[in-house]
C-alpha cells in the first residue's frame, strides 16, 4: 500500500492535468476572432441573418461554459461534433486519421528506441570509440537537423536522384527520419547512464565474483537502467508529435496532423480542437503511466 | 598540453577551430540578417517574371524561385525574421520561466506552487501543440509565435532555474547573508542570482538554437508569419511543393538553417563546458535532470 500510494497521486494528477489541457484547448479555440461563420461567409456570401441563423444551429450563440460543459459531456461518449466543412462526424474523421499517424508514430518510436539501445549497449560492451564516435554523431544530427529539413533532403536523393522508392505516401522515409531522431535525442543519455551503472560498486563486486557478463547485464545492470529507459521512452513518445505532424504534411500522410492542420487552414474548430484533445489526453495519459510505473519500479524516485 | 586541455582550462587564449569557425558562421549570419537592406536590393517579395526558377546568375547569386523571387535576399530577409522571433521567444520564454518563476519562488510556498503547476500544465503541451492552438486564437503572425516559443520552453527553463535556486539556497553564504538581515528579495538578487548566471547563460545557449528551429517547424507547417514575412521555414514550405521543379530553392534555406543550429549548438556546447563544469554529474535516478539540463528533444 505504502508503494502504490504515489502510483494512485500520479495517476489522480494526470487526471487533473488532462482536465485541465483540454479546457484550456477549448477556450482557446473559442476566443479567435472570428469563427467559422464568418469563413463560410466570406466564402458563400452568406446574409447576416443566415450567419445568425447558422451561429444558432452550431451553438455558436450560447454562453461559452455550457458549450463546454455540452461539448465535454458528448466527446465523453466519443461525439466530437461534425466538421464545420466537410459535414461529416469528427470522430469517424479521427478514426479514419488514426492508424496512419499511429503506425507512424509507433514505426519510429521502434526505431529510435531500438537504434539508442541497441547503440548503446553495444558501445559499453565493447567500450569502442568508433561506436561512440556514431553516437556522437547521432546526438548532433538530432540537435542541428529539424526532422523536416531531413525529410526534404531524404525526397531529393531518394526519390528524385535515385528513383527508388515512391516517396509521397510511403511510410519508409519517415519512420527512419523520425526513428534517427528520436534515437539521437536519447543515446548519449542512455550511453551515459549505462557506463555508470556498470561502475556501480554491486556490479564490480559481481564481476570480481567471475559472474559471466551476461548474468551480470540481465541481473545487475538492467534492474538499475530499467528506469532511465522508461523515462526514456516515455520522453520520445512526448517527442513524437512534431516529427510526425511535419512528416506528415511532407510527405502528404492523410493522419491526424494532416487532418489538424487542414482544419487550422479551414478554421474547423471542432475539428482542431478534437485533434488537439486526443493528441494531447494521448501525451498525457503515456507521461501519466510512465510516471506510475517509475515510481512503482524505482522507490528512489519518491524517496 | 594538449589543445583539449587549453579548452579545457576556460580561458584559453587560442580557440578550437570548430568553435571559431561557429562563431564566424553566427557572426555572418547575424550581419546578413542586420544589413540585410544594405546587402542586397532586391526585394524577398518582387517577382522577376522574366526569370522564374532560375539557377545562380550574376544578378540572382542563388538564383530564383519557381514564383521568380530572389532567394538570397529571401533568406537574408528571412535570417531577420527567424533571429528576431528565436530570440524574442528565448526572452520570454526566460521572463516567465526564470523572472517568474524566481519571483514565485521568493515570494513564497503558495505562489511557487501555483506557478509550478501553471509550469507543468504547459509542459505537457508539445510546442506545435501549442502553435497550433494559438494561433487559432490569437490569428496568424509573429506574436502567437513568440508567445507558443516562449511557453513552450518556459518550463525547461523554470525547472532548472528551480534545481539551481534549490541548490543555492541551501548553502551556507544565503544563510549568512539571511543572518546579516538581508530580505529575501535582497539575497535573491545580490547573494544568489550571481551564483545562477552561469545556468542561466548556458540555458539560454541551449534554448536560441531551439526556439529558431521550432520557429522554422511552425512556418513550415503554415503557423507561422504571414506570407510576405520571409522565414527560413516558410521558403522550405513553399519550395517543398515544387522539390523536382527547383531543388535549389528548397536546398538553400536547409542548408542556412542547419548550418547555423549547428553552429549555435556547437557554441552552446562550449559555453556549457566553460561556466558548468558540474552538469556532467548526473545521478541515475534522476535521468529527468539531464534531459533538463538540455541533452534531449529538440524538433
Amino acid at each position: 500500500m505504502r508503494r502504490l500510494l504515489p502510483v494512485v497521486t500520479a495517476l489522480a494528477a494526470g487526471l487533473a492535468r488532462a482536465l485541465a489541457i483540454v479546457a484550456v484547448a477549448f477556450f482557446l479555440c473559442r476566443v479567435m476572432p472570428g469563427d467559422v461563420v464568418d469563413v463560410l461567409g466570406l466564402e458563400g456570401g452568406l446574409t447576416d441573418a443566415q450567419q445568425a441563423e447558422l451561429r444558432a444551429a452550431l451553438g455558436l450563440d450560447r454562453p461559452v461554459i455550457a458549450q463546454f460543459v455540452d461539448w465535454g459531456a458528448q466527446a465523453l461518449g466519443g461525439d466530437f461534433g461534425r466538421s464545420v466543412r466537410f459535414d461529416r462526424p469528427v470522430a469517424e474523421m479521427l478514426v479514419h486519421a488514426a492508424p496512419v499517424t499511429l503506425e507512424l508514430a509507433l514505426g519510429s518510436f521502434g526505431v529510435g528506441i531500438g537504434l539508442a539501445f541497441g547503440l548503446a549497449i553495444a558501445a559499453t560492451s565493447l567500450r569502442s570509440r568508433v561506436l561512440d564516435a556514431v553516437i556522437d554523431a547521432l546526438n548532433v544530427w538530432s540537435i542541428a537537423v529539424p526532422t523536416f529539413c531531413a525529410g526534404v533532403v531524404g525526397i531529393i536523393v531518394f526519390s528524385l536522384w535515385l528513383g527508388w522508392l515512391p516517396v509521397i505516401g510511403s511510410l519508409v522515409l519517415p519512420i527512419l527520419i523520425i526513428g534517427l531522431d528520436n534515437a539521437g535525442q536519447i543515446v548519449k543519455l542512455v550511453r551515459e547512464d549505462l557506463a555508470e551503472a556498470v561502475m556501480l560498486p554491486h556490479v564490480r563486486t559481481a564481476r570480481a565474483k567471475g559472474l559471466s557478463p551476461w548474468r551480470i547485464a540481465l541481473v545487475h545492470v538492467l534492474p538499475v537502467a530499467a528506469p532511465i529507459a522508461l523515462v526514456l521512452s516515455g520522453l520520445v513518445l512526448s517527442g513524437l508529435v512534431a516529427g510526425t505532424l511535419t512528416m506528415e504534411i511532407l510527405f502528404g500522410l492523410p493522419g491526424i496532423g494532416s487532418l489538424m492542420l487542414n482544419a487550422v487552414h479551414g478554421r474547423d474548430l471542432p475539428v482542431v480542437l478534437a485533434a488537439v484533445t486526443v493528441v494531447a489526453v494521448a501525451l498525457v495519459a503515456i507521461n501519466t503511466l510512465v510516471d506510475a510505473l517509475h515510481r512503482l519500479i524505482d522507490p528512489r524516485v519518491t524517496r | 598540453m594538449s589543445p583539449a586541455g587549453t579548452m579545457a582550462s576556460g580561458g584559453g587564449r587560442r580557440m578550437a577551430p570548430g568553435t571559431a569557425a561557429a562563431l564566424v558562421v553566427v557572426g555572418a549570419i547575424v550581419l546578413g540578417a542586420v544589413a540585410a537592406p544594405w546587402l542586397t536590393d532586391l526585394s524577398p517579395l518582387d517577382q522577376d517574371l522574366g526569370g522564374l526558377n532560375r539557377g545562380p546568375s550574376a544578378e540572382h547569386l542563388l538564383g530564383t524561385d519557381v514564383l521568380g523571387r530572389d532567394i538570397l535576399a529571401r533568406l537574408l530577409w528571412g535570417a531577420r525574421t527567424t533571429l528576431m522571433v528565436g530570440t524574442l521567444g528565448t526572452l520570454l520564454a526566460f521572463a516567465l520561466g526564470a523572472g517568474v518563476g524566481l519571483a514565485a519562488i521568493v515570494f513564497g510556498r503558495l505562489t511557487e506552487t501555483l506557478w509550478f503547476a501553471v509550469i507543468d500544465l504547459v509542459r505537457a503541451l508539445p510546442a506545435t501543440l501549442l502553435g497550433v492552438l494559438l494561433i487559432v486564437a490569437l490569428g496568424s503572425g509573429m506574436a502567437p509565435v513568440v508567445i507558443a516559443l516562449g511557453l513552450s520552453y518556459a518550463p525547461l527553463v523554470a525547472l532548472v532555474v528551480r534545481t539551481a535556486h534549490a541548490r543555492e539556497a541551501a548553502r551556507d553564504y544565503v544563510a549568512a547573508a539571511a543572518s546579516f538581515g538581508g530580505g529575501r528579495l535582497h539575497v535573491l538578487v545580490h547573494h544568489i542570482l550571481p551564483n545562477l548566471a552561469g545556468t542561466l547563460v548556458t540555458q539560454a545557449a541551449i534554448v536560441l538554437p531551439r526556439c529558431i528551429v521550432t520557429e522554422s517547424v511552425l512556418s513550415f507547417l503554415g503557423l507561422g508569419s504571414s506570407p510576405d514575412e520571409p522565414t527560413w521555414g516558410r521558403m522550405i514550405a513553399d519550395a517543398s511543393r515544387f522539390i523536382e521543379k527547383a531543388p535549389h530553392a528548397i536546398l538553400a534555406p536547409i542548408v542556412a538553417l542547419v548550418v547555423l543550429t549547428t553552429a549555435l549548438s556547437i557554441l552552446g556546447g562550449r559555453l556549457r563546458r566553460a561556466l558548468d563544469p558540474t552538469r556532467a554529474a548526473v545521478a541515475p535516478a534522476e535521468p529527468s535532470a539531464a534531459i533538463l539540463a538540455g541533452e534531449g528533444a529538440l524538433s
